[in-house]
């Protein structure tokens, strides 16, 4: 899962048991960044 | 239909039109008014792949927003139902993304118009997408409608009965469409939709004309109005033919 | 958000004037109904679209 610090933006890897917390700045808000898929979505 | 049929235009355009059709029967009316706006296929984006959408609205919304711009719908038999036709959009911010940045695969099919904004891109956001665009009737989606506003009013008749009593206030008489007077159509819009405009200080009648109808027909830009309206007739028709050969004994 | 594409009432695609319309009548000191009368949109229900609308992208694109 790639997550990215709201505060420093930077790339943030979380494993199993590191918590939710960035490991450059200590900030505990992190972003799940969007998946490199293509979407497939309906127009309707 | 046994009865002569005519039509005569009021007015004329690529994308809206009146005309006046007479000798028909309200139901025949009512039935080309639904053909029109239900039965004519045409061409919309209907599914939308997504590579990057770092803007700030939903994948979901902005599918939306690009199905219902409208595309010019090839010349009948070009394309049958379940056909698509890929439209690529690549559009980086600053800046907006239009319709007129969707490129087509296929010449005939293109946004028929160019300036519907689709999102606006901030700093260092991208819209790039994929999409299939296929043909179908108004009655699956209201994207596939080719006529918007679609409608119809009586061919109205108004007379001269005589002068108004002579102190009698002049009302105001409101009639709108077409009207007929000695023959002549005179769109009500003309004298501002009001008879005592056109007839001061005359006591007039208005009636409708049997079997008159006069369409008021707009196209969302997928074909002209013309086209439009034969399609609709030949559906009908289609229709009228594959009721006939079923029920025969 | 961003204009609706077409009216909601008749299907008639409206966002194509949006930019003229906040232009001349939002931005600028015009009359709404005059621009709407010159623009072509004619009916009530497309005018209302145009009218009501306020573009929100600007508002929201802070918190992405």
């Amino acid at each position: 899962m790639s997550y990215k610090c709201s505060r420093c933006k930077r790339d943030v890897q979380l494993d199993e048991y590191g918590g939710v917390r960035c490991p450059y700045c200590g900030h505990r808000v992190l972003l799940k960044e969007r998946s490199r898929d293509v979407k497939e979505v309906d127009a309707h | 239909m046994t009865e002569e049929y005519d039509v005569e235009f009021v007015e004329t355009g690529d994308r809206k039109a009146r005309f006046l059709v007479r000798g028909v029967t309200p139901a025949f009316a009512n039935g080309l008014r639904r053909a029109m706006v239900a039965d004519v296929p045409t061409m919309a984006i209907d599914e939308v792949r997504f590579i990057e959408n770092s803007s700030v609205m939903f994948d979901e919304q902005l599918a939306l927003r690009l199905g219902l711009v409208p595309l010019t719908t090839p010349p009948e038999g070009e394309f049958v139902d379940g056909d698509t036709v890929t439209l690529s959009i690549d559009v980086e911010g600053p800046g907006t993304a239009y319709s007129g940045d969707l490129v087509s695969s296929d010449s005939l099919v293109q946004p028929a118009e160019d300036n519907v904004p689709i999102i606006d891109l901030k700093d260092d956001q991208r819209l790039e997408a994929e999409a299939d665009a296929l043909i179908e009737r108004g009655k699956d989606h209201a994207k596939h409608q080719g006529g918007v506003a679609v409608g119809y009013r009586h061919l109205q008749r108004v007379e001269v009965e005589g002068d108004l009593p002579e102190f009698e206030d002049e009302r105001s008489q409101i009639v709108r469409g077409v009207i007929e007077d000695d023959g002549e159509l005179v769109p009500t819009s003309e004298f501002d939709d009001d008879l005592s405009n056109r007839y001061p200080g005359k006591e007039v009648s208005v009636e409708d004309v049997p079997n008159a109808f006069v369409f008021h027909v707009e196209t969302d830009g997928s074909f002209t109005v013309d086209e439009l309206v034969t399609r609709a007739v030949e559906s009908l028709e289609a229709r009228a033919t594959e009721l006939e050969e079923a029920v025969q004994l | 958000m961003m204009v609706p594409v077409r009216c909601f009432t008749c299907g008639n695609v409206v966002a194509e004037h949006w930019e003229e319309f906040d232009e001349r009548a939002n931005d600028g000191d015009e009359d709404p109904e005059a621009v709407l009368d010159e623009l072509g949109v004619e009916r009530y229900c497309c005018r209302r679209m145009l009218v009501s609308h306020r573009d929100l992208v600007d508002v929201v694109s802070p918190y992405q």
